[in-house]
């Protein structure tokens, strides 16, 4: 199976949902609309074989218009595929639907994604934060949550020299 | 006493008292190699359900890596599965290389086979005697620990380091391979296989290790891959996925070596694929060895290798370069790449977005023990307390890559 066909497969049965196509970076990258993301995944598992979840993972620009995405690796280990999915979500909204009903391994990945980004995957049995402790109230992955830089001038440390 | 709230059912208050007790496996327990909490519902012996508790060591890796110039982010990678941290660094300089778009020769490529080959028979060695010891048998782990020893020599040859080793550069090796090197990998492969053989003669067919570890922990192979499994752990449930096979990189394709598979999934059959992986790998030392081809040891990418110290404080272009290097100004062309490497557990993946600034724009680090740890409450439900402390280890979970 190559881009060309996956891409007709999927259009074809997803003529609405494709909301982008790139096919510019190392494997095939469809943006799914966020309503959709659910049929799309249960659809390339069964019947196209995109049977393993590799990574589930956030992403925050905050120039955008939706500014959080949610970006999926699948792999087609019959035809050794791999596909990369994006959903992009709002500010206001940051609710997708949960895939742990489709892939179990989506599970820790989709609370690690709500931890760091704050994305709220409807439907997901246990969605409470995983590396960060219960009680923090914000996402630090986001990008207004700064680190210090690096190269910063105004602290003075007369040992250091900054 | 609180009602009990496992991940999908919870029980009743008044039966729970009845039946069961909760035991608090860790978070620092001797016998779990790591900073891990398992509250176990126990039913007498039998655990009943398992509830994780995760992220004792979180350092925000990825955080920290979306500040630093690219290959400040080595020493990060480190520190994720310590335990082969060269596959860890070479896999990032592989992906940095990726989106920069350039092609590493040969001699780098083979250099780089024996550097991660030798890192995953570190990572098999101890995980395979952490399962000895866990099932009663210490004699084991000692003679392991000995030859885990000679390859960290190894490391501290070609890098200077030995556990956190921050190994090659992005472009090769920050130096070729001394004769010294070379003589110390030709005694490993002389001297390992003789341990190897008394480790096996010591477990593979003991009636105790076989009682203890058959059809433990074990899981199907329709499972394994619905929660991602990767590396050993689901070669063991007999699934030949491979990522040097599958999507081979840095020249695997020009080697010839078999991938073993297990059948049951289950701590025995993950040991008995580590233990043929470990020979595969010196199978795959050698003949890179063999056929190294001869060459530079780094590529051409003045914006990321390091010129020679000689050259700094001679030549003007090398000394432009050696600075902005160190102070990290180099922009990165804007991409996106996911590569994968097959590290000591699993399929290690890096996906990197850069928006064309001297730091990732995201880093995401795809941790093999992170994701297959979670089938960990599936596979021990029903056994007893102590084949859970076998199936924990033989699953090799590694907190600093469980946390990141």
């Amino acid at each position: 199976m190559n881009d060309e066909i996956l891409l007709l497969l999927l259009k074809d049965m997803f003529p609405l949902e494709i909301v982008n196509v790139d096919t510019s970076s190392d494997m095939l990258t469809l943006e799914i609309s966020k309503t959709a993301i659910y049929k799309v995944l249960a659809y390339l598992k069964n019947p196209l074989d995109f049977i393993y979840l590799t990574s589930l993972c956030g992403i925050h620009y905050p120039e955008r218009e939706l500014p959080l995405g949610v970006v999926y690796h699948l792999h087609n280990l019959y035809d050794n595929k791999r596909l990369r999915l994006k959903v992009f979500l709002s500010d206001e909204d940051p609710h997708i639907k949960s895939c742990v009903g489709i892939f179990s391994a989506a599970n820790w990945m989709e609370r690690e994604t709500f931890d760091f980004y704050g994305i709220i995957f409807d439907g997901h049995p246990n969605l409470i934060r995983i590396l960060n402790v219960e009680y923090m109230d914000y996402h630090p992955m986001r990008k207004e949550y700064p680190l210090e830089d690096s190269t910063r001038t105004d602290k003075d440390d007369k040992f250091f020299g900054r | 006493m609180q009602p009990f709230e496992a991940e999908h059912k919870i029980i009743n208050p008044e039966d729970f008292e009845k039946n069961f007790s909760t035991l608090n496996l860790g978070p620092t327990h001797p016998a779990t190699h790591g900073i891990f909490q398992n509250i176990l519902t126990m039913n007498g012996e039998t655990i009943e359900d398992a509830v994780q508790t995760i992220g004792y060591i979180h350092r925000a890796f990825e955080k920290i890596a979306e500040r630093r110039p690219y290959y400040q982010i080595t020493p990060l990678t480190d520190r994720l599965n310590y335990c082969s941290a060269p596959i860890n660094n070479l896999g990032w300089h592989m992906t940095v290389e990726k989106l920069l778009g350039v092609k590493s020769t040969k001699r780098i490529d083979y250099m780089r086979i024996i550097v991660m080959e030798l890192a995953r028979i570190a990572d098999h060695l101890i995980c395979n005697s952490v399962i000895g010891v866990d099932s009663g048998a210490l004699t084991g782990f000692v003679y392991m620990f000995e030859k885990r020893e000679m390859i960290y020599d190894i490391y501290e040859e070609i890098c200077g380091a030995r556990l956190t080793s921050n190994l090659g550069r992005i472009g090769g090796f920050e130096r070729d391979f001394t004769p010294s090197v070379i003589q110390k990998i030709r005694e490993l492969l002389v001297e390992l296989p003789k341990t190897i053989n008394q480790f096996e003669n010591l477990l593979m067919r003991n009636r105790i290790f076989m009682d203890r570890t058959i059809n433990v922990g074990s899981i199907s192979a329709e499972r394994a891959l619905n929660y991602s499994f990767s590396g050993p752990c689901l070669r063991a449930a007999g699934v030949d996925y491979d990522v040097r096979v599958m999507n081979p990189y840095s020249s695997y394709e020009d080697f010839d070596f078999t991938i073993p598979l297990g059948i049951n999934g289950d701590t025995y059959d993950r040991f008995c694929v580590r233990q043929e992986e470990i020979k595969q790998s010196l199978r795959l030392i050698k003949s890179a060895l063999e056929n190294l081809p001869q060459g530079a040891y780094h590529m051409d990418v003045p914006e990321f290798y390091l010129p020679p110290k000689e050259k700094v404080y001679s030549e003007m272009e090398s000394l432009i370069w050696h600075f902005k290097i160190v102070m990290g100004e180099i922009n990165v062309p804007v991409g996106e790449v996911y590569h994968a490497v097959e590290g000591g557990n699993g399929e290690l993946g890096f996906y990197l977005v850069s928006d064309g600034g001297r730091t990732p724009f995201r880093l995401h680090f795809r941790r093999p023990g992170f994701i297959y740890y979670q089938a960990f409450p599936e596979m021990i439900k029903g056994s007893v307390l102590s084949d859970a402390i076998l199936t924990m280890s033989s699953m090799n979970v590694i907190a600093g890559e469980l946390d990141a």
